[in-house]
């Protein structure tokens, strides 16, 4: 019962503030309702048993990430768009796209779920499953190699990330 | 999940949101109070037997102040930042362990609210959240000198962020666990100062940048920024940006005592009692930073963490690490 | 307590909820940022999928790619903002409307 109020509680919250995050024309509202749509699901990962991860999502997402988002917002102190969305046929086409994307997706959910329209029975899990230690012993055996790859994207992201804000453009 | 957990729990909860609601002006009392006396003055006396009100009478003259809004301010955030402040330094109480097992009614009663086993990611993670209520603060006056201490205070504390968790990081890895109950368990026979001094260093020098103290207070700088990032706020507002502060303290001093000088651990004396003592003797550290360092240059902050606080703590990471793979 | 939880179809719903929104953002918005914010969500709508399929499945693998996704994330972000704040620099533009100069 809990877990069904808190999904209805999360889910609403996470689509509502996903609406308002794309629909508003101030960029630092976007900002702040993304971080809505974070929090939301960082909440939603607790009920499906990925503490580590929602922990991860809060500070690294919720609270790196979109500090730099807003801070850059601040600092570039863009005005807001007129008009708010892309003119002409493009917006059309846009909706209409996004449309037929839902469309596929929902038609994913629904033909791959359990037998004759049934939901998939949610199977019983060990109570250390998404813990920072069962994360951290696959992270660091069966993921060793990807784990490494990332430190060095990061790396180049860094670099990257400053030459492009140290250059200047004549 | 019965209804005894549930009632437990909401006592719990209340009892912590009381303390940090009847401790603030206890601290502030003393700051004024301290810093008076080094200052060569006595601070508050008059209101109340050694001036102990004071802090009460000012908290109701600021309740009865008008509400001042700007008129350009962007309202809703303005009235949201104050309350994200306030917000995110309680949650963030919440997994600090205060005391040990005590048993009511016959129920053994664990002394905090939540024993999460990811706490201390929890803990970085509501402070990092923290960061919002001064940058959103700043912005939401729309006048210049709150927007330039919000931008100055994100870009502070994101850099001070860095060195904080990975200081904890050599913790986590003699522990073994996030959890902060856990680690004050493992701190039976030797606190974590000992072993991990340099960590506590790091940590309390970020703790102190993270909550905006002098030496490292350049979000609110008055000689250059009026007050910073609430100039514009008055009344209850700038109560809550007020409390948010000390409560911000109380979150460092409880972390830092939990992870490095063993918790409620001590002799003779009450858990509850030894936890209040350690916290107390913390802010009183505070307090006499405070009193001691002038405030650094902007540049210089900035230098100091990324070029000495974040090589140091990742220096004493590559250390820890290599000492507990050789040991065990 | 195994058909107890809520069933990981409704999950996958939201989440295809909230990816189809961040693509209408992408589509039809105008400011970059507003566009990479887009791109945040549906990263993050995602990110619910391998979540719950993890669970689904009882599988950490899942849990460990949402970790690689937020890492990936990061990245792209600091790289990407670095790239707005240049042409904004160079063109007082945050719009991608207006910076077309590899146009013909």
């Amino acid at each position: 019962m809990g877990e069904a109020i808190l999904f209805t509680l999360f889910s609403l919250s996470a689509v509502a503030f996903a609406l308002g995050m794309v629909f508003r024309r101030n960029a630092v509202h976007c900002a702040l309702h993304l971080v809505g749509v974070l929090l939301s699901l960082s909440g939603m990962f607790v009920l499906l048993h990925a503490q580590f991860i929602a922990a991860i999502q809060i500070l690294v997402y919720a609270g790196a990430i979109m500090v730099l988002f807003l801070f850059v917002v601040m600092l570039l102190n863009v005005k807001g768009e007129t008009p708010l969305l892309t003119p002409g046929a493009a917006k059309g086409f846009g909706f209409f796209f996004a449309f037929i994307a839902f469309v596929e997706l929902l038609w994913i959910v629904v033909s791959q779920g359990g037998t004759e329209g049934e939901p998939a029975p949610v199977p019983a899990l060990p109570p250390n499953f998404g813990s920072p230690a069962e994360i951290g012993k696959i992270l660091y055996t069966t993921w060793l190699f990807p784990f490494e790859v990332t430190s060095i994207l990061l790396m180049i992201a860094v670099v990257g990330a400053v030459v492009l804000a140290k250059r200047k453009f004549a | 999940m019965d209804a005894a957990f549930l009632i437990e729990s909401a006592v719990k909860v209340l009892i912590v949101l009381g303390f940090v609601l009847l401790g603030v002006p206890l601290i502030v009392w003393m700051e004024r109070k301290v810093i008076g006396h080094m200052q060569d003055r006595i601070g508050p006396q008059r209101v109340g037997p050694f001036g102990l009100l004071q802090t009460i009478a000012d908290g109701i003259k600021l309740f009865f102040k008008e509400d001042l809004i700007p008129g350009q301010a962007d309202r809703v955030v303005f009235f949201l930042a104050p309350a994200l402040s306030v917000i995110t330094a309680f949650v963030a109480l919440s997994v600090v362990p205060f005391g040990d097992k005590v048993t009511v009614f016959g129920r053994d009663v664990p002394l905090h609210v939540a024993d999460v086993n990811v706490a201390i990611l929890w803990v970085l993670g509501t402070t990092s959240m923290g960061v919002y209520g001064i940058v959103l603060g700043g912005w939401a006056s729309n006048s210049k000198y709150p927007l330039l201490g919000g931008l100055r205070s994100s870009a502070q504390m994101i850099s001070y962020e860095l060195a904080q968790g990975i200081s904890l990081v050599s913790v986590i890895l003699m522990t073994g666990t996030l959890s902060l109950a856990g680690i004050v368990a493992q701190q039976e026979h030797m606190w974590f100062i000992v072993p991990q001094f340099f960590a506590f260093v790091i940590f309390l020098l970020c703790g102190i940048a993270e909550t905006n103290r002098a030496p490292f207070d350049l979000p609110e700088a008055e000689t250059e920024l009026v007050a910073g990032f609430h100039t514009e706020y008055s009344s209850m507002k700038f109560a809550l940006y007020f409390l948010a502060e000390y409560a911000n303290m109380m979150v460092v001093s409880a972390v830092a005592i939990s992870v490095f000088f063993g918790g409620w651990r001590g002799p003779f004396l009450p858990p509850v009692a030894w936890f209040l003592i350690k916290l107390s003797l913390f802010l009183f550290f505070f307090v006499w930073l405070r009193a001691t360092f002038p405030r650094l240059r902007y540049d210089q902050l900035m230098a100091f963490g990324w070029k000495v606080l974040l090589p140091a703590s990742l220096l004493n990471l590559a250390v820890t690490a290599v000492v507990v793979a050789l040991t065990g | 307590m195994g058909s107890m939880g809520v069933p990981t179809e409704y999950y996958q719903l939201v989440a295809a909820l909230l990816f189809t929104i961040g693509l209408i953002g992408v589509l039809v918005r105008r400011s970059a940022l507003i566009i990479f914010m887009s791109i945040e969500l549906m990263l993050n709508a995602v990110n619910l999928s391998f979540v719950a399929f993890s669970r689904q499945h009882g599988q950490m693998d899942g849990q460990i790619f949402v970790f690689f996704v937020m890492a990936v994330a990061a990245a792209e972000v600091a790289v990407g903002l670095a790239i707005l704040v240049a042409i904004f620099r160079n063109r007082e533009t945050a719009s991608v409307d207006e910076v077309h100069l590899l146009k013909g």
